[in-house]
C-alpha cells in the first residue's frame, strides 16, 4: 500500500471518522450504557469485527487507487456499510430507546445503500480495468501475475518470458507458424550509469522500455530480460519481419533525445539487437540463439557511438 | 595452562570473521543504498547485523566479516532478483577505498589493475582471496574463500567477478574478452549471466576463476602519473599497515594446505603449525563454516589441476607428488572432488578456452 497515494483520500477519512464519533457520541447521549453480563461478546466480535475488515478493505482499495469518481463511489459504498455495522456494534453495548429513529435507520438503510453505491464502483472499475488492459497489453498478453512485473521498468519478468515461450512454440511448430526473439541492448550503459550515476541509468532503462513498448505489434510481448538488455517475443513472425521490426526500434532509440533529469542534457543512445528464429528449437535454445545473435551484433566492427 | 596462555600472547597474522577490519563505508555501503533505492526498509536490511546507517555515514565505523555476511544474507532476503550480485559488483570499482581505488582509477593497463587488486585485496575485496596465475598463453584470477564465507560464497564471488569485469570494460572502453568459471552449479536464471558475463561461461567448474588471454595484460589504455601511482601506493601500504593482518584465517590455512600438499598432512600437525590445540582448530575451522577436510581437499584438487594445466604433468606424477598410492587411486579420488575423470575435466576446461 502506498502512503503517498492513501494521502490523497485524507478529507474523506476524516469525514467518516467524525461520522463514527458522532453516532457514537448520540447513542451514549440518548441511551443507556448495558451492564457487563447484558453484552453479548460473540455478537460484538461479529458485528465489530467485520466493521473493522471493511475499513481494512477501505484502506486497501484507496491505497491502490489515484483519487478520481471510481474512488469516491467505492469510498462511499464502504463508507455506508461500514456505519452500518459499526452502528450495530454499538447497539451492544448501549440501549437505545426505540423512539430514536435516527438509530433504526442508520442501522438498517445504510447497509443496502452503500451496497449499491459500492457495486456501482465495482462496475466502473471493471470498465477502467479494462481500459488498463488495453493499455497493458504488449506487457502482458492475456495474464496477469504481479510478482513477475519488473519493478523498474514495469515491464514482464524474464520468468514471464520462460512461461510465454513455452506455451507459444509448441502450437506454432505444430501449426507450421515461425516464431522470432529480439534481444535489445543498450550500447554502453555502463558508462552511462558511471557518468550520469544510477539513478539515471534507470530512468533511461524506463525510456527505453517505452519505445520499445511503442514500436511493437499488439500481439508482441516485451519483458526485461536482465539489467539493460530486454526480450521482445514476436509470434508468427518469420526473419525478415524480425528484421524489419529489429530495425524500426533501433531507429526509434537512435532518434530519441532523452533529457538528463538534473541539467537537462540531451543524450543519443543506440541499441544493438539480436534475433533469434524458432521454428524446431525449445525455449532456452531460441533465448541462447538470440543472445548469441546479440554478442556477434556488438562485435560487428563499424560500431555506432553514442553521442 | 601456562602453555595455553603462551599461545594466546602470539600475535596470529591472520584476522577471523569477528575481526571489525571493513571499513563500513565501503562496498557494504553500496549494498545499502542499493537496497535503499529498491524501497526495502533499512530496518529489514540492518536486521542482527549489529550496523548502524549513521555509522556509515560517520565514516568511522568497522565491521566484522560475520557483520558483512550477515547485511549480505538480509540483502539477499530482500531483493531475490538473481540480479543483485551483479548489479551490486559493477558499482564495486573503483569505490571510494582511499588510495587503493585511486590505484584503480589511475591504472593504465589490466596488469596495473590486477597488481592493485592483489596487492590491496584486504581493502578491495575483504573476504575473498585473489590468486593470479599466469601459464604461456593465459591469466587466470582464482578466487578463494578468504573467511569462511559458507552460503554466501558464490554470491560473492559472481559480484567480485562483475565487479572487475565492469572496471575493466570501462577503463579499456570496451568489454574485455574475459571467460569465466564458476564452481556453483548451473542456475535456473541464466539471464543475469547472459548480460552480464556473456556466452563464455561454464558452471560447475573446480575452482571460481576469470581466465583472458595474456596479449590483454599489457595493452596500455592510457598512461598514468607515475607520481599519483608512487603516492597512492605508499598511502595504500600505510592504511594495510594500520589494519594489521591482511588475510581470513580461512585463507591462512588454505594457503598452508596448498603449500604442503605434497606431504602427508593431519589436523594435529597442522594445529601445530598454527600454534593451537587440534580440538581449538576444529572448533575455529567449523566457526567459519568450513572444516580440516573440505579445505585439505580443495588445496589438493586445486594444486592437481596447477599440476596438469600449468606445469604439464601427466596422471601419474601428480598422483605421485599427492602421495596417493597410484594413478587409479588419485583417479578415484579426484573423481569425489569433482563429479569427473581428470581426462574428462581436461577436455571441459580446453573447451571453455
Amino acid at each position: 500500500m502506498n502512503r503517498q497515494i492513501l494521502q490523497l483520500h485524507a478529507p474523506k477519512m476524516l469525514l467518516l471518522t467524525l461520522l463514527a464519533n458522532l453516532s457514537l457520541v448520540a447513542g451514549f447521549a440518548v441511551g443507556d450504557p448495558k451492564t457487563w453480563s447484558e453484552i453479548e461478546w460473540l455478537d460484538v466480535f461479529g458485528e465489530g469485527g467485520g466493521a473493522l475488515m471493511v475499513l481494512a478493505w477501505m484502506a486497501l482499495i484507496l491505497g491502490s487507487r489515484p483519487a478520481g469518481r471510481v474512488s469516491d463511489l467505492m469510498f462511499a459504498g464502504l463508507a455506508l456499510i461500514f456505519l452500518a455495522m459499526w452502528q450495530d456494534s454499538l447497539d451492544e453495548f448501549v440501549k437505545i430507546p426505540k423512539s430514536q429513529w435516527w438509530d433504526t435507520w442508520l442501522e438498517s438503510a445504510t447497509l443496502p445503500i452503500g451496497m449499491a453505491l459500492l457495486t456501482l464502483g465495482l462496475v466502473h472499475w471493471h470498465r477502467e480495468q479494462l481500459v488498463i488492459v488495453e493499455q497493458l497489453r504488449k506487457r502482458e498478453r492475456h495474464f496477469r501475475e504481479h510478482t513477475q512485473v519488473d519493478r523498474l521498468t514495469q515491464l514482464a519478468s524474464v520468468e514471464y518470458l520462460h512461461q510465454q515461450l513455452n506455451q507459444e512454440l509448441r502450437p506454432s511448430r505444430e501449426a507450421g507458424l515461425p516464431v522470432s526473439l529480439l534481444m535489445v541492448d543498450v550500447d554502453r550503459f555502463d558508462a552511462i550509469n558511471r557518468k550520469f550515476g544510477h539513478t539515471e541509468g534507470d530512468r533511461l532503462l524506463q525510456a527505453v522500455a517505452q519505445i520499445i513498448v511503442m514500436n511493437i505489434r499488439r500481439t508482441d510481448l516485451v519483458c526485461r530480460y536482465a539489467g539493460d538488455r530486454f526480450a521482445v517475443l514476436l509470434p508468427n513472425t518469420g526473419e525478415t519481419l524480425a528484421t524489419l521490426l529489429a530495425r524500426q526500434i533501433e531507429q526509434a532509440v537512435r532518434h530519441f533525445a532523452y533529457k538528463t533529469s538534473q541539467e537537462g542534457e540531451t543524450l543519443y543512445h543506440t541499441v544493438s539487437i539480436g534475433i533469434g528464429l524458432a521454428l524446431s528449437t525449445s525455449t532456452e535454445e531460441l533465448i541462447q540463439s538470440a543472445n548469441r545473435s546479440l554478442a556477434k551484433a556488438k562485435a560487428a566492427p563499424v560500431r555506432k557511438q553514442a553521442a | 595452562m601456562s602453555s595455553q596462555s603462551v599461545r594466546r600472547r602470539i600475535r596470529p597474522d591472520w584476522f577471523d570473521a569477528d575481526s571489525a577490519i571493513i571499513p563500513a563505508h565501503h562496498q557494504s555501503a553500496h549494498l545499502i543504498e542499493l537496497i535503499q533505492n529498491r524501497g526495502y526498509s533499512d530496518h529489514r536490511l540492518l536486521r542482527h547485523t549489529g550496523l548502524f546507517v549513521e555509522d556509515i555515514h560517520r565514516r568511522q565505523a568497522w565491521i566484522t566479516p560475520r557483520q558483512f555476511l550477515k547485511l549480505v544474507g538480509n540483502a539477499r532476503q530482500l531483493d531475490t532478483s538473481q540480479e543483485l550480485g551483479f548489479v551490486w559488483g559493477s558499482r564495486w570499482f573503483p569505490g571510494h577505498y582511499g588510495a587503493a581505488s585511486t590505484l584503480l582509477y589511475e591504472a593504465g593497463s589490466l596488469a596495473e589493475i590486477l597488481a592493485t587488486l592483489k596487492r590491496y585485496q584486504l581493502l578491495l575485496s575483504p573476504l575473498l582471496t585473489l590468486d593470479i596465475i599466469e601459464d604461456d598463453r593465459w591469466c587466470y584470477l582464482v578466487w578463494l574463500d578468504g573467511i569462511g564465507t559458507g552460503s554466501q560464497r558464490s554470491f560473492l564471488i559472481e559480484t567480485t567477478m562483475s565487479a572487475v569485469s565492469s572496471l575493466s570494460a570501462w577503463l579499456a572502453g570496451e568489454k574485455l574478452p574475459w571467460k569465466y568459471a564458476l564452481r556453483s552449479q548451473e542456475s535456473k536464471q541464466r539471464a543475469p549471466y547472459d548480460v552480464y558475463f556473456g556466452p563464455q561461461l561454464r558452471f560447475s567448474q573446480a575452482v571460481d576463476a576469470m581466465i583472458i588471454e595474456k596479449s590483454w595484460l599489457h595493452q596500455r589504455w592510457r598512461t598514468s602519473s607515475d607520481i599519483v601511482t608512487t603516492v597512492a601506493r605508499s598511502e595504500a601500504d600505510a592504511e594495510l599497515q594500520r589494519l594489521g593482518p591482511t588475510h581470513g584465517f580461512v585463507g591462512v590455512v588454505y594457503r598452508h594446505l596448498f603449500r604442503n600438499c605434497h606431504h602427508p598432512l593431519n589436523l594435529p600437525q597442522v594445529a601445530e603449525h598454527f600454534g593451537m590445540s587440534a580440538p581449538t582448530l576444529k572448533r575455529k575451522l567449523k566457526h567459519h563454516n568450513t572444516g580440516f577436510q573440505a579445505l585439505f581437499d580443495e588445496a589438493r584438487l586445486h594444486t592437481s589441476l596447477y599440476l596438469f594445466h600449468i606445469q604439464k604433468w601427466n596422471v601419474e606424477q601428480v598422483a605421485e607428488h599427492l602421495n596417493c598410492r597410484d594413478s587409479t587411486n588419485f583417479r578415484r579420488l579426484f573423481k569425489r572432488w569433482t563429479g569427473m575423470t581428470p581426462s574428462q575435466f581436461n577436455a571441459d576446461l580446453i573447451h571453455l578456452q
